[in-house]
């Protein structure tokens, strides 16, 4: 043996006793050890005591995790720069951590995958960056409301966008961005240009139901909309081009596939065409997908159409019946009338198979109605779905069906208690009778319950929504405090008021008596207010307005830190006079905490709107604050109503007197409401000038603290 | 010792105003006038409430006062004020008096942002009296027949502090406003602007994508305007997109992912 083989050998029978003093016996349970400490042996001073340190480290937690790290950390420092290494260690070590020694392993020993995912690291694009973007640019193009969120598929169910976590398929960080933008501008089109109208799902489903016929169908219909999205949207579609499939032999088939479908790169061909053509190409090679080509799960799409079909038929009918309703001539109360009136709609050329909201146009009676937005909105996602208004929609619905379907929607049913709401205290309230003109007493019982906190993620996505906008909430609420407004014609004050004297000028000049008032000061008046307020969580909140009054509350709370007001949030509901709620979210007492946005969060729609005693309960509860403004807000989508007459004049006689009473007591209140129709009793409750109506739900968030801030200046 | 501030000629509208009608409104309008009522635009902004009153004094052969309202505008600043000339006091009449003294239209442009105090002095114009008082002069002037007071008012914006009161709203004829439909509004943009046809669709067309955006990030859409300012531009030969971006993405948003949106979208169909 030379002296330099022999000095060798000794040097690598120290580095291996030193690994054992640290890693212990499961050292020598590694297969490759040999290997491994020549390999080691050959690595610098420094790479070598970066591993004695780690593998001490690692042992400490598991000594099998640390031969492995020994065993495989020579590569390690082969295949990548030393920092990275380090990044790898944390990897694997944060992987141990969460799930336990076999992920660590298969994390460890990834090496070359750790490295691809380290190099695309510069490159990717998150779905997190760029989703705020995303949710923009789809509403922009319009149609049903597609809420984008991250999934390892890339699909939509016809109400969401399912996009992948990152992507990092090209080399530049903007061209992923732009795959993103193509990916969600495609699955767009399938929701708008009729790709999933109720006949074609129907007839997918009774026919087609395998994975290769709607693999075919998926690629067949894509030929379809790029022509279409063409038309509409050249610059999307040089988009396309750009970023499809180079490799020839891809290339080749898609051009054989356009070729032989050809009947669908027309303006009028229809997702049935598309289904038509399937028999034709299932002899034949597929293309493989492009990079912006989800794919197709028809199951998915199934529920998600039929459970909103039926919602939607609901509400529509509804509408239409408000609609009679509402029209009906005021001294026919006979309940026949109003079903003989013609309701009547025409919705447009839709050939074209564009959803044509605009089109849509509804007649009672012969005589044109102008329909709120809610109902276009309606009526347009309708049409996505069956390109027309189906006749039977224009049936009156059976009466009671709408609250039937609440309930079942809300999983309660009439008699049961919620058990996942704490009780806090009952108490009796009376009730004002506009027939008999008198209180009854005692008539009504109210228990006050705690909301339940629901998930967080609710505020922090709502936070992120409004981003922008609180912002700007938040800068007009800086501005109150430090808004010094001039209070003119005083007796003294820091500065002269020229118009003031200019006037005493003119008296004195016609020989009147000059008036002292001159001066303008500059005061901050000392902000003291309480507010309460009232958040209707009846059932007919269910949705977006539910979402909206979530959402108002997040922002106005945010805001509210920075005025340092104290405010109270409570919900309110009920089933009739025996069963009236308050549901508190934030008493007086407590700060904008964890559990306050988790209640928030939680808010859910519940059963009615006993309105009056809901305001005596908490507006006793404001009076025992101590402010010297008060004031009641109560956030509200319609009349009060509730079981057992507490509906019609009734039920707004009732309100009107809590609130008179409230007056009295010197508590201001205030309504919001989205209903459209408030103007007919608001102001009969409320007073002329303390309500406000809010024509666009999606409105309802800004506008909340917008107006809490104006009240309150 | 009164005078006027406004000089008869210059409020002619001399040359006949482009304005594509959209309904009934210069009927309306006329028939409002001619029944001696008072008239409330309603509508959001940049959808020709402004060109419309124009047209209708143009139509109408009056010449108009505009006052564009603003929240520190007191009753005074319309009616008049004394002013201290050479240690004389002098009475100056207001734009409003200047108008109801000669019979013409008075234009309050966003009658509402206006201090409270002004709604006030425009009611007894506004029912069957028709008069002015003017307190400081103790006089009470009555407006001819050709006077006539038309005031707009933007329901999307105001708060409920400052929505116009039912007792002002209830004196006038409401003629509401909305953006133009799809071909009128393209009808206008060529005119407006002098683009090309094709270039007024993808014009209008991205007009609807902002307004599917209203409420949801944006506070409005892009008003006819704004399109009509893109057009120009781009008659111009500014590039479309660039063209776009600076006429009304950035009038619309500040946010950075809203302003992407409005530019990626208008990349989809330029
Ligand atoms: N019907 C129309 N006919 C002709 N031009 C129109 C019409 N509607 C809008 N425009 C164009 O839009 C521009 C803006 O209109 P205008 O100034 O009248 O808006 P406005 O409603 O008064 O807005 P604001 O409330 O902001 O004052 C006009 O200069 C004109 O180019
Ligand atoms: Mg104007």
């Amino acid at each position: 043996m030379s002296n330099q083989s022999r000095q060798n050998l000794l040097y690598r029978i120290r580095i291996q006793k030193d690994l054992e003093k640290i890693v212990g016996p499961a050292l020598d349970r590694l297969s490759n050890l040999d290997a491994v400490i020549s390999m080691i042996a050959n690595l610098n001073d420094r790479q070598q005591v970066f591993i004695y340190q780690w593998a001490g480290l690692i042992a400490e937690s598991n000594t099998e995790l640390a031969a492995h790290f020994v065993s495989f950390a020579p590569e390690a420092f082969d295949s990548m720069i030393d920092a990275d290494v380090q990044k790898w260690i944390d990897l694997f070590l944060k992987n141990y951590d969460n799930h336990g020694l076999g992920k660590a392993i298969t994390s460890l020993e990834d090496i070359s995958g750790f490295t691809i995912a380290q190099k695309n690291k510069g490159v990717r694009c998150s779905l997190q960056q760029t989703s705020v973007f995303l949710q923009h640019f789809i509403r922009g193009l319009g149609g049903r409301e597609l809420k984008i969120s991250g999934n390892d598929e890339t699909y939509t169910n016809t109400e969401g966008l399912f996009l992948p976590e990152s992507i990092s398929l090209f080399p530049q960080p903007k061209q992923n961005f732009t795959v993103y933008k193509l990916t969600a501008a495609h699955l767009w089109a399938q929701t708008w240009y009729g790709t999933w109208r109720i006949q074609v799902l129907e007839k997918l489903t009774a026919e087609y139901n395998d994975q290769k016929s709607l693999n075919i169908f998926n690629r067949l219909e894509s030929i379809r909309l790029n022509y279409r999205i063409a038309r509409d949207f050249p610059g999307l579609s040089r988009e396309f081009s750009e970023f499809e499939n180079r490799d020839p032999k891809v290339v080749a088939l898609w051009k054989l596939w356009q070729d032989r479908a050809n009947d669908l790169r027309s303006p009028t061909a229809t997702a049935i065409d598309t289904i038509g053509n399937i028999r034709h190409f299932e002899d034949i090679d597929m293309p493989a997908l492009q990079s912006y080509q989800g794919e197709i799960f028809l199951d998915r799409i199934r529920e998600t159409m039929l459970s909103r079909i039926e919602q939607e038929q609901i509400a529509f009918q509804k509408s239409l019946d408000k609609l009679r309703d509402d029209n009906a001539p005021k001294d026919e109360t006979d309940d026949d009338f109003v079903a003989k009136q013609m309701l009547e709609v025409s919705d447009g050329d839709s050939d074209d198979g564009e959803p044509s909201e605009t089109n849509f146009q509804l007649t009672l009676d012969g005589q044109p109605i102008e329909l709120s937005d809610d109902l276009k909105n309606l009526a347009g996602s309708i049409m996505q779905d069956f390109g027309e208004i189906p006749d039977q929609y224009m049936d009156p619905m059976e009466q009671g069906e709408y609250s039937d379907a609440l309930l079942s929607q809300n999983g309660e049913s009439e008699g049961d208690t919620d058990p996942d709401l704490n009780e806090t205290g009952t108490f009796q309230y009376d009730e004002w009778d506009c027939t008999r003109q008198r209180f009854r007493e005692d008539f009504c019982t109210l228990r006050e319950l705690v909301v339940p906190p629901g998930d967080e993620g609710f505020i922090s996505e709502t936070l992120e929504k409004y981003r922008g906008a609180l912002r700007v909430i938040k800068k007009c609420f800086e501005a109150v405090l430090g808004e010094s407004r001039p209070q003119r014609r005083q007796p003294d004050g820091d500065d002269i008021d020229l118009d003031a004297i200019v006037n005493a000028h003119v008296d004195m000049a016609l020989g009147k008596d000059m008036s002292d008032h001159l001066y303008t000061k500059y005061r901050n008046q000392e902000r003291n207010v309480a507010v309460m307020f009232m958040v209707d969580m009846s059932g007919s909140t269910l949705g977006w307005v539910n979402n909206a009054e979530r959402e108002s509350l997040v922002l106005l709370c945010e805001a509210l830190q920075l005025l340092g007001d104290r405010y109270a949030i409570y919900g309110f509901s009920g089933r009739t006079n025996k069963r009236c709620e308050v549901y508190s979210i934030k008493d007086f007492k407590e700060n904008y905490s964890l559990e306050v946005r988790q209640r928030i969060s939680g808010i859910r729609p519940k059963a009615y709107t006993r309105m009056g005693v809901a305001i005596r309960h908490l507006g006793q509860i404001l009076q025992k604050t101590h402010a010297r403004t008060k004031l009641l807000i109560t956030l509200s989508d319609g009349r009060p109503e509730d079981y057992g007459g507490y509906k019609g004049q009734y039920g707004i006689e009732d309100t009107r007197h809590a609130l008179l009473e409230m007056k009295q007591s010197g508590v201001h209140a205030f309504c919001i409401t989205i209903d459209s129709e408030a103007q007919e009793y608001l102001p009969h409750m409320y007073g002329t000038a303390n309500y406000a109506v809010i024509d666009e739900v999606e409105k309802l968030p800004l506008k909340v603290a917008d107006i809490y801030r104006r009240l309150t200046t | 010792m009164s005078k006027t501030t406004i000089k008869n000629e210059q409020n002619f509208v001399k040359n006949k105003p482009y304005y594509e009608s959209v309904g009934d409104e210069v009927a309306v309008f006329t028939a409002a006038y001619e029944n001696q009522l008072p008239i409330l635009l309603k509508g959001p902004t940049g959808c020709g409430k402004t060109r419309f009153i124009e047209y209708m004094a143009w139509h109408l052969k009056l010449p108009m006062v505009t006052v564009a309202c603003h929240d520190d505008l007191t009753a005074s600043d319309l009616i008049g004020r004394y002013l201290i000339k050479g240690g004389e006091t002098v009475w100056i009449d207001g734009p409003l008096t200047s108008a109801v003294r000669h019979g013409y239209i008075c234009y309050l442009d966003e009658i509402v942002e206006a201090r409270k105090d002004t709604s006030v002095v425009i009611h007894p114009l506004c029912d069957g009296r028709r008069l002015l008082p003017i307190e400081k002069l103790g006089e009470l002037l009555e407006a001819p027949g050709s006077f006539c007071l038309a005031i707009s008012y933007n329901p999307g914006y105001q708060s409920v502090l400052k929505d116009l009161k039912q007792s002002t709203r209830q004196r006038f004829v409401a003629l509401e406003f909305d953006y133009p439909d799809a071909a009128t509004e393209e009808a206008i943009v060529i005119k407006e602007s002098g683009v090309d046809e094709p270039t007024a669709h993808k014009l209008v067309k991205l007009g609807h994508m902002t307004r599917n955006l209203k409420g949801n990030g944006l506070e409005e859409g892009a008003s006819t305007r704004l399109l009509v300012n893109a057009g120009k531009l781009i008659h111009s030969n500014v590039a479309p997109v660039h063209a776009v971006d600076t006429a009304i993405s950035q009038a619309l948003t500040d946010e950075p992912d809203m302003f992407q949106a409005v530019h990626e979208l208008s990349r989809s169909i330029f």
